[in-house]
Formats: structure tokens, C-alpha cells, sequence
């Protein structure tokens, strides 16, 4: 038992550390980056000057000279915009020979449909290696203490690569189509960024190869290399290289999104000033980096869990559908594990949007989009939902759960009026007739849970909620032993009582407090929540040291409302990537690179919510179909010798 | 997605459902060759004539545009489908096959289901769609005050409003900014009066020392503060003089040029040092000279209708600004309306869907004048008493309403009052060409609830 106990800490420790290596460099690096790079971008203006000047000296007069001129982002110590050399033409002003179309479809829709499918199976195989590694490990470290769950991991990690190199192939594929696409549809648009990133396109080019490359030999090597030493060791390391270059690869192609979105490294015409990295490191560039990662773990954990879901409703066996519940509850907790934070990512990437242009930040949080955010936030509430049902669904297979279930229903209550809360509108179509009987844009009550003191108070509930019953899931069949227990439990309370408090205390304070105020208050409410998260796990784990447990997980009897809360999960999160996806591409509105380079083309115009909501559920439904295929594809190779089931039924780590 | 192609989801699930009925023929085929008791004639017969009708109606979608999808695929092809589900149950029923329908398909159906019930939700939600704006603004001929601060609101409004919501044009003001009086939205200051207030403004001390000094260059925009004689000349008021003259349209005008050149306390950053509003002349907004002073005309009268003596900006003239970007500007957007255009143009074109509903118009949601059901509605003001124009038919009552709007004014029923009589332009005859008027009146005649 001791040993066991001592397991239950890797899986958790391990996610943690892998988000913090992830994390850091983004959030740390991004406080001082501006800075630094202001004063690297300084000096290099400086010694330019110099050199110039000296030029000029032994050249004379007559020399053509070089023309400098302001950056539209980036700013020097006194607040003044940057100068570079200009070296490169303005962006062109594109005409109707810059556009190509097909007549069955707008040429927008086109490359939308064509860039969504590649983004989707892009975040489905960047995040399996993550999966893959941190799997990996944990059957490495787990090997002395319990070999048959240890070789059970492995196996796992090796089944998910076997999908993931399937879907490589296809990921590269779609890319493929996407750049054919770009190139004969929006030629002009394509010349002006090629030009732009061409250095960056050939690194990426190359990085890809590398990412084949390891790919191919951390999948093809993983039996000759398992020889449960030093050699498996090494492979485990392949696995971190190539979540290295599967970042890097992310963020280079990441570059030109944000680029488009908020421009840097150029002057107002749209020249180049010589600093490619100014170009790649615009404002929104990190944000959307760790976003991305958080999203594609997400993601990932979906697709694996509605593969494992399905194959536990095919399955005739008890062993595979213990197995493949296994599986799910695995991909599950890696998919809330990112899930978690995945607000907060997109707290900074909106702060950092307003930062950039307030303008269109309130384009997205109070425009055109913002109907596209109340959606968003039906969505999360749906997420949450999902997340949640699947606990409470996976708790009845748990025995001893009976002292928690009680108060799911409360659970489920609270999540409900938070999720009414999450999706009023702050302001809805209206006759004038219905305008005067309600007495202004906004009812007189519930007027006041429109704004954005109640949304945060809100959605940090929610998250609050859900951290809770993962706690009680977590501790459902383990009798606590150890002597602080009543103190443990009397502390896990009074932080869940004191974080659901000061939430609401800070959501009603924002009230008395004007609009510009008001916003500064969500980050202790996000504090209060992260605080939660991770002090209130710390003690739930430390308290279950010498835990006696109340029997095993009966794996393998999953309800099937808890098998199709997955598939709901996964299907939303699909829904809820394109939808954000899109509102991060369209708040350009009608440019094709934010003031620099306007679209030209027919199709410059936004669509209406209605249109773009159809758009969404055919990319989701299609991907759907495409990943079903790959799946059934990958199926086709040999089946490994399945692994000798263990005498009980394999426990993971975190339910013993 | 245009209207004449077809709806790329639709077309999709159709797709999708008859590869499902094709499954769902061969899955019985097998069942029935399996089992001996089970009849593959009969049973393969049904399922095949299930599988025949997908195909062909799958075939028809092609045919259809996206409307006709629409009601095709909810119409017909959703109840071919519904049949084929309750006859496969039969099926499965009657010939005691415990064995059904296997996961793939349950998930496909709870995926599909999930996916366009989300989308059906979008399409529930209030639709806009919001157009480029043009390049530069369109002038033709002399136009009127009236027209000249009309087409400031529709910088700052756009064409469309819809009650409850604010609307938004090219400026993209209502964003932050709010106009009626005591209306506030906590992001910007209310610019009702903003005119007189911006005429005592200029005197006070905070503006003549922050953020910036009168006569200091302001960085970001380079303009200098408290000084409409060096505002750059375009832009320029015609015998702008020095601080000391320094009038509401001065401040006005220093305001969208150089936003930090004065912050209104309280919606400021850095300590109200610094304005989070764009430069209205630059990218992405880039109003011209000729509309930046449309927008200070809208200003300058709009909380007095219809009186246009606070008005200190001049009309653009045939040979200044104005002038130079008619001629790039005159396929764009012209207000003079041909005929050759579509229906929804030439409506939009003229503003209609401002004050009128319109079914059939998309955003054609106006409230301050009557719904435009005239089908049934012309007919029956011809025969009210209140009733004096000249029409004996429908058509005619259409384009005398369009060329003559005060003959009969529509009552209220909702409020029990009579529209506002002199809402309507008057002068549409002289926008509408004769192909336009009859394009126009053939529509109207048409349009029901």
C-alpha cells in the first residue's frame, strides 16, 4: 500500500511539470520580453544609425540613403514608436486580379473549411506526443512498484502514437491542400506574406522534417528500444524532443496568424524593417502560443477519450472494457487537467488584444462578435456540464462514493445558476415597444447579471465547483488514516467556503466600482480560484498517505450517460475550437493584416452568426468523419499481443 | 455563402445520410442472408427503395439553392430519414435481432444531433452582417446640411438600426461612445452637447496643461495641441486661427485627429495621460477630410432636429476634397439608383430597411415607419376613409407611398397613433430611375408578413 501511495503523485506532479515547462516561458518571459526586445530593438536602431553615419562619412554624399521609418507596435523607452530600415516593398493594394474562385463557393469559405481541418488534426497530433510522454514516464517510474499497470502505460502510449502517425500523414496532407489553397485563391495576399516570412517558412519547413524524423524513430524504436533501462530512458527523452519541435513548429506557424491579427515589425504602409523577429514576436504572439497548447491538450484528451469511449460500448470482453474505461478516465483527466486554465489563457490573450487595439477588443467583448462570446460561454457551460456528468457518472463505479453523491445534485444546482448567470446577455434585440416596457436596454434585475462582475463571478464558481467534485472523485473510495484528518478536512472546507465567498464578495464589489475598475477585479478572482486548485489538491493528496481503501474501481462499468458525456465533451470542445478559432480570424473584420493590408475581395465581409454557426458544425461534423477514418485506418495494422491482465483489475494512480 | 450556391452543410449531411441508408441496406442484406426465416426480397426491397429515395433526393439538393435546401432537407429529406430509423427498428423488432445498431452509429446521430442544434441555435440569434465600408466617401452634386450631417450618422451609425442594439457604422463611435443624454456606458465620455462643451472646454486649465501642453507636439498623432491653424491642411478649418479663436469644431476636430491630446477625466489609461481611442484619420478608420467633417455637422446639430444653425463646418464643394474623390468614388456608391441593381441593393441603397420591416430584406428590420406587408395591407388603406391620394390598385399605392409618402399616413395600431408624417424622404423621385421605381414598386407590392 505505502508503495502505491507513493505512486499517486506521479501523474498529477508529472502534468504540473509539464505545464510548467510549457507555461513558464510565456507567462515569465513575456513580463520582461517587450522590454528587452525595446532594448535590443534599441540598440540595434543605434548602432544602425552609427554605422550608417559612418557610411555616409567615407561614401559621401550622393549614396542612395536608407529610409527609415516608425513601426506600427513596437515602441522605444520613451514611449515613442520604433524606427527600423525600411527593406521591403508596402503591402500592395489588392484588386480583383489578386483573388481566384471556384463558383460552387466563396473563395473565404474555402480556405476556411481547408485551414480548419489542418488546424484541427494539427492540435490532435501535437498533443498525443504530450500525452505520449507524460504516459510514458509514468509507466517508467511506476515500473518497480507495480509492473503490469507500468507495462499497461506503456502499451497505452504506444497504441496513441500508432493513431497519431496516422494522423501526421493526414495533418500534412490537409497542410498541403490548405497552402495550395491559399496560393490560387488569394495570390496577392499570399505574395505579401511570403514575403514577409520567408525565412520563417523555409525554418518551418525544415522543422517539420525534424519533427518526421523523430517522430519516426521514437515510434518505429519503441520495442527495440524497451529494454527497461538506460535505452527506454533515452526514448522517454525522444518524446520530450519531440514535444520541442512540435512546439516550436506551433509557434512559427502561429506567427503568421497573430501577425495578421495585430502587426508588428513593420511601418504603417506595411514595409518590412529588417527585424524578423519583431515580425514573428508580435503582441499576441505568446498568448496565442499557450493557448494553443492548452487547447490542443484539451482537444487531444477529447479525440482519446471518445476513441477509448467507443471502443468500451464495442467492446465483448470484460477485460477490454475495463481496459478501454480505463483508457477514458485517463484522457478524461488529462482533458480537465488543461481545461482548467484554459480561461484564464484566454483572460490573457483578451487583455493582451485590448492592450494592443481597445478598439477591437470591444469589437469582440461589446461589437459585431459579441454574440459570438455569449455562444462561447454556452459553450464552456456545456463543457463544464459534460466534465461534470462524467464525475458524477464515474463516481458510481467507485466503491465508497455513496458518503459523497449526496451532494452532487447541490453540485449540479449551482452549476445551473451559474450557467444562467454566464450566458445573460448584457443587451438583446428588442421592438421599440418591448425597449419601454421593460424600461431600457437592460431589465431592471436581470439586467444586472449581464455584465462582466457576474460572468467572472460566474465562471469561477463553476470552475470551483468542478474542482470540488474531482477532489471528492478522487477520495470516493479511500477511508482517510492519517491523524490530521478532521484538521485536513476542516482546512479542504474553509478553502472552498472562503474561495466561493470571496468570488461573490468580489463579484458584487465590482458593482460600486466604474467599468475601468471593475476589470482589475478578475484577477483575484482567478487567484482565489487557481489558489483552490492547487492548494485544495495538496491537501486532498497529502491526506491520503496510509489510506486504507474501500475497494477497487469496478472498471468496466461505466454508465453509458458517463460514455456519452464524453462524446458530448468532445464534440463541443470540436464546436468550441472553430467557434473561437473564427472570432479570433474575423475580428479583423475586413483586413487581411489589421490596418495594414485591407481584403479586397468579395468575400470581405463579415458573415452573420447564423452563417458562420453552419460553417462550424459542418468543420466540426467533417473532422469528425476524417478522424473516425484515421482511427479505422490505423486499426488495420497488426494488434500488439494484448497485456496480461493483472490478477485485480488495474487501479490508476490517483484512485488508490 | 451566395444565395444562387448551395449551403455547404446541408449539402453535407445529405451526403452523409445516404451513405447511412446505404449501410443500413447492406447491414440487412446481411442480417437477412444470415438468417433463413428472415425475407431478403421483401426486406431488401424496402431498404433498397429507402436507399433509392436518399440518393435521388441527395441528387436534388444539388439542384437546389441554399434557401431551397433549407426547407428541402427539413421538409423531405429529415422525414425520409425518420422513416428509415423507425422502419430499420421494425426491421429489428419484427425479425427478433437483438443485435442493433452499432456505437459508430449512435455517436454519428448524438454528434450530428449536438452539432446543428448548436447551429440552429446561431441562426436563432440575431443575424448582421456587417460590410466593408467603402474606400472614400460618394458625392455627387450639391447636397443640403440636412444630407451632409444625415451622412455623418451613417459614419457613425451605419445604415441599419435595430432597436435595443447599437448600431455601428464606418466610425465605429457607438462602440464606446454613447449620444443620448444621460446615457452612459462607462467606456467613453457621452458626447451629447459636446459641441458647446468643447467651445468652454478649451478654456479650462487641464486643458491647457494635460496631458499635453497647448502648443506641444502630441507624439503618436503629431498633432499640435490648441493649435487649428497647423492642423494639417486637408483637415484644416478654413480660417482656423490660433488657440485664442478656438472653437467647438476646433476642439471637436483635435479630438478624432489627436485623441490624447486631451482626455476627459475618468476614461483615460495611465492616470488619464493617455486616450484608448484610435486616430480616427488613420488606419483602420481613415476618415477622409470631407467625412470627418460630416461627422463634426452630425454632432454640431443632432440634439437640435432640423435645425442646422449650430452647423459651423462648410459643405463640401464640387471643386475642393470633395471633388477629387467623386471621381474615384462614383461606381461605388451611387445614390442615384439605376434599376440594374438587385432588389436588396437598391433597397438598402435607399435606406428603407432604417425605418421599415421588409420581409424578404435581410436586416430589414426598421421600426419607426409601418411593415411593408403591402400585399394585403395596400388594398385595405385604399378603402379607409382617412385615405385621399389617387391609387385604385395595389401597384399604384406602392409608388404613390414611395413618390409622395405624405398622401396617407399609416396609423400606429400599436400605439394608437399615426406615424410621423415627414419621417419619409420626399424626394425619391429624383434617386429612382423609371426602371428603378417600377423594379421597386413590383417588390413592395409582393412583400406579407
Amino acid at each position: 500500500m505505502l508503495g502505491k501511495t507513493r505512486r499517486l503523485n506521479i501523474l498529477p506532479i508529472a502534468l504540473f511539470f509539464a505545464f510548467a515547462v510549457y507555461m513558464m516561458p510565456g507567462l515569465a518571459g513575456d513580463a520582461f520580453a517587450k522590454e528587452a526586445f525595446a532594448e535590443q530593438a534599441f540598440a540595434e536602431q543605434a548602432f544602425a544609425k552609427e554605422v550608417m553615419a559612418a557610411d555616409d562619412d567615407a561614401e559621401g554624399e550622393g549614396e542612395p540613403e536608407i529610409e527609415w521609418s516608425q513601426d506600427v507596435f513596437y515602441k522605444d523607452f520613451e514611449g515613442n514608436p520604433l524606427k527600423g530600415p525600411v527593406s521591403g516593398a508596402p503591402a500592395p493594394e489588392l484588386g480583383e486580379n489578386d483573388y481566384n474562385n471556384y463558383e460552387f463557393a466563396p473563395s473565404r469559405i474555402i480556405l476556411w473549411m481547408a485551414n480548419q481541418q489542418h488546424l484541427y488534426f494539427g492540435s490532435f497530433v501535437l498533443a498525443v506526443p504530450i500525452f505520449c510522454m507524460l504516459i510514458e514516464f509514468v509507466g517508467i517510474r511506476s515500473r518497480e512498484s507495480d509492473p503490469v499497470m507500468a507495462k499497461k502505460y506503456d502499451m497505452l502510449a504506444h497504441d496513441l502514437m500508432k493513431v497519431s502517425l496516422t494522423a501526421y500523414s493526414w495533418t500534412a496532407i490537409l497542410g498541403g491542400i490548405l497552402l495550395f489553397t491559399f496560393i490560387t485563391l488569394f495570390p496577392g495576399f499570399f505574395k505579401y506574406m511570403a514575403t514577409i516570412f520567408r525565412p520563417v517558412m523555409h525554418v518551418y519547413a525544415l522543422m517539420f522534417l525534424a519533427e518526421s524524423g523523430v517522430l519516426y524513430v521514437y515510434y518505429y524504436g519503441w520495442d527495440k528500444m524497451n529494454d527497461g533501462g538506460f535505452l527506454k530512458w533515452v526514448h522517454c527523452s525522444i518524446s520530450v524532443l519531440l514535444n520541442l519541435i512540435g512546439t516550436v513548429l506551433m509557434y512559427l506557424a502561429n506567427s503568421w496568424a497573430t501577425f495578421m491579427q495585430a502587426p508588428g515589425g513593420i511601418d504603417e504602409q506595411g514595409r518590412f524593417l529588417g527585424n524578423i523577429w519583431h515580425v514573428i514576436h508580435s503582441t499576441l504572439w505568446n498568448p496565442v502560443g499557450v493557448h494553443r497548447i492548452l487547447g490542443n491538450i484539451v482537444f487531444g484528451g477529447g479525440i482519446v477519450g471518445a476513441y477509448a469511449a467507443y471502443h468500451y460500448l464495442t467492446a465483448r470482453d470484460e477485460e477490454t472494457k475495463a481496459h478501454y474505461d480505463w483508457v477514458c478516465y485517463v484522457a478524461m483527466f488529462i482533458c480537465i487537467f488543461g481545461l482548467i486554465p484554459l480561461p484564464f489563457a484566454g483572460y490573457w490573450l483578451m487583455k493582451e488584444v485590448y492592450a494592443f487595439r481597445q478598439q477591437m477588443g470591444i469589437t469582440l467583448m461589446g461589437g459585431i462578435m459579441a454574440w459570438l462570446f455569449i455562444i462561447q460561454a454556452v459553450m464552456i457551460g456545456l463543457l463544464f456540464f459534460a466534465a461534470n456528468s462524467y464525475l458524477h457518472n464515474s463516481m458510481s463505479r467507485v466503491q465508497g462514493s455513496q458518503r459523497y453523491m449526496k451532494y452532487c445534485k447541490y453540485m449540479v444546482l449551482l452549476l445551473i445558476v451559474c450557467f444562467t448567470m454566464w450566458m445573460t446577455p448584457h443587451t438583446i434585440v428588442m421592438t421599440p415597444a418591448e425597449l419601454k416596457e421593460m424600461g431600457g436596454a437592460q431589465h431592471p434585475i436581470i439586467g444586472h447579471f449581464g455584465v462582466m462582475s457576474a460572468k467572472n463571478t460566474a465562471v469561477n464558481l463553476m470552475i470551483v465547483t468542478t474542482i470540488l467534485c474531482f477532489l471528492l472523485y478522487q477520495r470516493a473510495n479511500k477511508k482517510i488514516t492519517v491523524p490530521w484528518a478532521t484538521a485536513g478536512n476542516c482546512w479542504i472546507t474553509a478553502i472552498f467556503v472562503g474561495a466561493a465567498l470571496n468570488i461573490i464578495f468580489l463579484g458584487v464589489y465590482g458593482y460600486f466600482l466604474p467599468a475601468n475598475q471593475r476589470v482589475g477585479l478578475s484577477v483575484p478572482q482567478v487567484t482565489t480560484t487557481l489558489t483552490t486548485l492547487f492548494a485544495g489538491t495538496a491537501i486532498n493528496i497529502s491526506m491520503f498517505k496510509d489510506s486504507e481503501s474501500m475497494g477497487d474501481i469496478k472498471w468496466g462499468t461505466q454508465s453509458k450517460v458517463g460514455t456519452y458525456a464524453i462524446f458530448l465533451l468532445a464534440i463541443s470542445f470540436t464546436w468550441l475550437m472553430g467557434l473561437m478559432g473564427y472570432i479570433r480570424s474575423a475580428v479583423r473584420l475586413f483586413w487581411h493584416v489589421t490596418e495594414v493590408l485591407r481584403d479586397n475581395s468579395p468575400d470581405a465581409y463579415t458573415l452573420t452568426i447564423g452563417e458562420a454557426g453552419k460553417m462550424l458544425t459542418f468543420n466540426t461534423l467533417f473532422v469528425w468523419v476524417q478522424f473516425v477514418v484515421v482511427f479505422w485506418v490505423a486499426s488495420l495494422s497488426a494488434k500488439p499481443a494484448a497485456a496480461k491482465a493483472p490478477d485485480a483489475v488495474p487501479v490508476p494512480a490517483q484512485q488508490q | 455563402m451566395l444565395p444562387e450556391q448551395q449551403d455547404i452543410l446541408w449539402t453535407f449531411l445529405s451526403l452523409a445520410f445516404t451513405v447511412f441508408a446505404l449501410y443500413v441496406f447492406i447491414s440487412v442484406i446481411q442480417y437477412c442472408r444470415e438468417r433463413e426465416d428472415v425475407s431478403l426480397k421483401f426486406w431488401g426491397g424496402i431498404f433498397g427503395g429507402f436507399l433509392l429515395v436518399m440518393f435521388l433526393e441527395t441528387v436534388h439538393m444539388f439542384d437546389l439553392n441554399q434557401v431551397q435546401q433549407l426547407s428541402f432537407f427539413f421538409g423531405k429529406m429529415c422525414l425520409t430519414m425518420i422513416l428509415l430509423l423507425l422502419v430499420w427498428g421494425i426491421f429489428f423488432k419484427s425479425t427478433k435481432i437483438e443485435n442493433q445498431s452499432p456505437p459508430i452509429i449512435r455517436a454519428f446521430f448524438w454528434w450530428t444531433t449536438i452539432s446543428v442544434l448548436l447551429a440552429g441555435y446561431t441562426n436563432w440569434l440575431p443575424q448582421q452582417r456587417s460590410d466593408p465600408p467603402p474606400k472614400a466617401a460618394a458625392f455627387i452634386g450639391e447636397v443640403t446640411m440636412e444630407e451632409y450631417a444625415e451622412m455623418g450618422r451613417v459614419i457613425i451609425f451605419g445604415t441599419k438600426q435595430v432597436a435595443g442594439q447599437k448600431a455601428i457604422g464606418k466610425g465605429q463611435c457607438p462602440l464606446c461612445h454613447t449620444f443620448d443624454a444621460g446615457d452612459n456606458i462607462g467606456r467613453c465620455p457621452n458626447l451629447f452637447g459636446v459641441n458647446e462643451r468643447g467651445a468652454t472646454r478649451v478654456k479650462e486649465d487641464r486643458y491647457l496643461n494635460e496631458p499635453v501642453k497647448v502648443g506641444d507636439k502630441e507624439p503618436k498623432s503629431g498633432i499640435i495641441k490648441g493649435a487649428p491653424d497647423q492642423i494639417p491642411e486637408e483637415y484644416r478649418r478654413a480660417g482656423a486661427g490660433g488657440y485664442d479663436s478656438m472653437t467647438g469644431e476646433d476642439y471637436i476636430r483635435e479630438s478624432v485627429m489627436c485623441p490624447t491630446c486631451y482626455v476627459v477625466k475618468g476614461f483615460g489609461k495611465a492616470g488619464d495621460k493617455v486616450s484608448p481611442m484610435p486616430v480616427i484619420v488613420k488606419p483602420p478608420i481613415s476618415l477622409s477630410p470631407v467625412e470627418v467633417n460630416a461627422v463634426i455637422a452630425y454632432l454640431q446639430s443632432y440634439t437640435t432636429p432640423g435645425d442646422y444653425a449650430n452647423v459651423t463646418v462648410p459643405l463640401p464643394s464640387a471643386d475642393g476634397g470633395a471633388a477629387e474623390e467623386t471621381a474615384e468614388s462614383d461606381e461605388e456608391a451611387p445614390i442615384f439608383v439605376t434599376g440594374a441593381e438587385p432588389i436588396d441593393e437598391i433597397i438598402n441603397t435607399l435606406g428603407c430597411p432604417l425605418c421599415h420591416t421588409i420581409p424578404g430584406i435581410e436586416g430589414a428590420e426598421g421600426e419607426l415607419g409601418p411593415k411593408l406587408h403591402e400585399k394585403i395591407n395596400a388594398a385595405k388603406r385604399i378603402k379607409d376613409p382617412r385615405y385621399k391620394g389617387k391609387a385604385t390598385n395595389t401597384k399604384e399605392y406602392v409608388r404613390e407611398s414611395i413618390l409622395n409618402p405624405s398622401a396617407y399616413v399609416v396609423m400606429n395600431e400599436e400605439e394608437n397613433e399615426l406615424y410621423p408624417d415627414g419621417l419619409m424622404p420626399q424626394d425619391f423621385k429624383h434617386k429612382l430611375s423609371v426602371d428603378a421605381i417600377d423594379k421597386l414598386v413590383d417588390f413592395i407590392s409582393q412583400t406579407e408578413g
